[in-house]
């Protein structure tokens, strides 16, 4: 299926995206990109190129399917462990698209931009407020799609503010100020009481019935509904057997029930996916390999005639477009914010975390990275199947109570030692990583293939499917 | 914002001999505070370009373990002079673990990374914070104290003459205040002197200025980086110990958080390899921090947050008006 239509991700009802783009400055990449040959049609060499994305977008697309398989398998209980939840994997995506826009900034420019999380909370402050009519001009009806197109372009707004007086100073110094500029906003919408009857424990959407739906706006058929609670149920092919009552019909009888976790599952995953195939293309276009220049080396990218200011406001503006609309995104989902989870710099901390881990300076590596820590975390938590109901379970009465030392028994160890304790593993992995794996699973995978993933894949494709013709 | 009629009013209200010795006093308070939480973090960021993210971390662990040594020995030491002395044995406690602590990561985790580009050590710092705070987490809840709330246990063992307020010439004088300002000036003092007094003093100032210049002339400067970043743990962790005390800051997870910020904004608005900048900028933060929460305590603006929301407004007043800081050397400015 993914290799034959490699494009129709959103047709495939598939969801997210990623893989790899290029960004690395070895000139493999796009040596990989240009050998064509003439005899080729441009359509087959651009198919060839998203093998790779193909590949990701199916098994995204497939995951919930997947995930129901096997938890009711044999190895369901193990599964269960070990696997993300369907919802966990909704926050995978927004915080994805978040992390990724920080990446575009901080690890294709080398500007690290710690106050990112202004970005991701105006978008998430923006849906709500405008939800509960507190916005001029704009009524509580919106459609949830020009919420976010409006708080991206919000925020390429106040990217330009900030970058015109942040983009003067460099290294820790440019950390420092975007992070000052994300703590005033931060500091400012904890107290303000315009927002709501309790700023400072966030706000919530009150009034709106229905819920935020992604798709085309004001065509009602081209729109489902996120939400934990409001979401959409969709269900797909026919029942034949129940709708005749005939019986013998059953093997031609099929369905597809999504819940509303699903359904948010595949359309907040399509959002994401085409925002990563716009950032992927800004960063294969000249405009991405000067900002690539500016991170290796500045002056000299100024030397060779290139306005690297303009340059990089333009970057950030555009980092912090993807930003609002991950926070956008957010909370059409989770419908309530608090200032500690949106405008405080730890958001841009977990980004940060995120993008290590995944790859610095490559656009799919920061997704990758945050499912990894959310995976993570899952495993070390009570709720949604980890490893402690797996072994409070099957370790038995007898070995739980079981005393280490001096009255400390197994089961307390495991909720001191395990329980909630992701932070700590995470924390450490992610030295770890700085340390030794300083390009993160992506960018070591590109270098260990000697090019961007996706174009590697596409070269292993040529090397052995020839011939194809359009 | 304010109406001219109010604006008269604030004026006029700070113009009162007693609120205007009390705005001073609680400023002083808390630049001492402020210095003593930025010394630390200077002194690393000066000589070494390493902004350490961990600085947060490392002073809650030096509140917790000067409250570890006051509560463990409390019984022994009553009456003022007693905790008062058991509290400066807590200080050397802390400032010599810490030190040790701080050299030993040096050398394992930072030392590798200083042929990296200098983000890397911000990204390192900033895991190693989340390590330590974690495993901070696992240890006081496995002694049962409840990590996200002020460890009262360590407060109670103030002894009475700090705890009470004093009336000096009509003014209520809080014992605490006069205790911080007090170990402030000292600190201060101690860090001056270690600066111009003492060998490692003379490479930090080198280093500062140019550092493979220093190395040219045969200043050890690994050796240096080492000693530095553990006198800077040691002074941060006293820090720590200090503000267990004071019940706005207290030991708790928290405070690496509530402290981390501050301290960025005091060092970069010091400027770079300056402690003179740090502690004019101690100074300035305290004193507005002081004077932007009488506006709100006395209802003149009624808006809480404004003394958090000043010290950030400072930070980027400054960063856009004068980026190497107040004291900083333009060529340093930048890395």
């Amino acid at each position: 299926m993914a290799i034959s239509e490699p494009t129709d991700a959103p047709d495939d009802g598939a969801t997210d995206d990623v893989a790899t783009d290029g960004g690395t400055a070895t000139a493999d990449s796009a040596d990989v990109a240009s050998e064509t040959t003439t005899d080729e049609h441009y359509l087959v060499e651009y198919l060839r190129e998203h093998v790779a994305h193909a590949f990701v977008v199916a098994f995204f697309g497939l995951y919930p399917f997947a995930h129901t398989f096997l938890t009711g398998s044999l190895v369901g209980a193990e599964m269960a462990m070990f696997l993300p939840r369907v919802q966990t994997m909704i926050t995978v995506f927004y915080f994805g698209l978040f992390a990724m826009s920080f990446d575009f900034i901080s690890g294709y420019t080398g500007y690290l931009s710690f106050g990112h999380s202004a970005f991701y909370g105006l978008g998430a402050y923006f849906v709500i407020l405008v939800a509960n009519g507190k916005v001029p001009l704009l009524g509580s009806g919106t459609p949830f799609m020009m919420l976010l197109l409006i708080a991206g372009i919000l925020a390429v707004v106040m990217a330009l503010v900030m970058g015109s007086v942040a983009f003067r100073l460099t290294g820790v110094y440019f950390a420092m100020i975007t992070l000052g500029f994300a703590q005033i906003l931060y500091v400012f919408f904890s107290n303000w009481d315009y927002l709501g009857s309790n700023p400072r424990d966030g706000i919530a959407v009150l009034g709106r019935q229905d819920g935020f739906s992604i798709g085309v706006p004001y065509v009602d058929s081209l729109n489902m509904s996120i939400g934990q609670l409001q979401g959409d149920t969709f269900t797909w092919g026919m029942d034949f057997a129940a709708i005749t009552g005939i019986d013998a019909l059953s093997p031609i009888s099929h369905t597809i029930a999504l819940g509303p976790g699903e359904v948010s599952y595949y359309m907040v995953g399509l959002v994401v996916l085409v925002c990563y195939f716009m950032l992927q293309r800004i960063i294969h276009s000249p405009f991405g390999r000067a900002m690539i220049a500016i991170r290796e080396n500045e002056e000299r990218a100024r030397a060779v005639g290139y306005d690297t200011f303009r340059l990089k406001m333009g970057a950030f503006a555009i980092s912090g477009f993807f930003g609002a609309v991950a926070g956008g995104l957010f909370t059409g989902y989770r419908t309530s914010v608090a200032p500690e989870n949106s405008f405080y710099f730890l958001t841009a901390g977990d980004a940060l975390l995120a993008s290590i881990i995944g790859g610095f300076g490559t656009i799919a590596g920061p997704l990758f990275g945050r499912l990894f820590h959310e995976g993570l975390h899952e495993f070390l938590t009570k709720e949604g199947g980890g490893l402690l109901p797996y072994l409070r379970s099957h370790l038995g009465e007898g070995t739980l109570n079981t005393v280490i030392l001096d009255g400390f028994t197994v089961s307390e160890a495991i909720e001191v030692f395990l329980n909630g304790r992701a932070g700590l593993y995470i924390g450490l992995l992610f030295v770890l990583f700085v340390l030794y794996v300083p390009n993160g699973l992506l960018g070591t995978l590109r270098g260990y293939l000697g090019g961007t993933v996706a174009g590697q894949v596409a070269a292993a494709v040529k090397r052995r499917v020839r011939g194809w013709k359009l | 914002m304010i109406p001219l009629v109010s604006l008269v009013d604030a004026v006029l209200h700070f113009l009162d001999p007693a609120v205007l010795a009390r705005v001073l006093f609680d400023g002083l308070a808390k630049a001492s505070i402020y210095v003593m939480i930025a010394a630390g973090l200077t002194l690393i960021f000066g000589l070494m370009g390493v902004l350490n993210f961990a600085h947060g971390s490392l002073t809650a662990i030096g509140a917790y373990l000067g409250g570890l040594v006051m509560v463990t020995f409390a019984a022994s030491a009553s009456g003022n002079v007693g905790r008062i002395a058991l509290f400066f044995v807590a200080i050397v406690v802390v400032f010599a673990l810490l030190t040790a602590f701080g050299g030993a990561m040096e050398v394992s985790l930072i030392r590798p990374l200083y042929d990296r580009p200098p983000l890397y050590q911000i990204l390192l710092t900033f895991g190693i914070t989340l390590v330590l705070e974690e495993l901070l987490r696992m240890v006081l809840l496995f002694y049962d104290i409840q990590p996200s709330t002020d460890w009262l246990e360590a407060q109670g063992t103030r002894p009475e003459i700090i705890s009470k307020t004093h009336d000096v010439f009509g003014l209520g004088v809080e014992g605490l205040e006069v205790f911080q300002i007090l170990l402030g000036v000292a600190i201060t003092a101690g860090v001056w002197i270690f600066l111009t007094r003492t060998r490692y003093g003379l490479y930090i100032r080198a280093g500062s200025e140019d550092g493979e210049m220093a190395q040219a002339l045969g200043v050890n400067v690994h050796q240096a980086f080492t000693v530095v970043f553990g006198v800077g743990v040691g002074i941060t962790g006293v820090a720590g110990a200090l503000l267990m005390w004071d019940s706005a800051w207290a030991a708790s997870i928290d405070l690496g958080a509530e402290v981390l910020l501050p301290a960025f904004v005091v060092v970069i608005v010091g400027g770079l390899g300056t402690f003179r900048g740090t502690v004019v900028a101690g100074v300035l933060v305290g004193f507005v921090d002081a004077f932007t929460t009488e506006l709100f305590t006395s209802n003149i603006v009624g808006f809480s947050a404004l003394p958090e929301l000043f010290i950030f407004l400072i930070l980027v007043g400054t960063l856009v008006l004068r980026p190497q800081g107040l004291f900083g050397v333009e060529e340093v400015g930048g890395h």
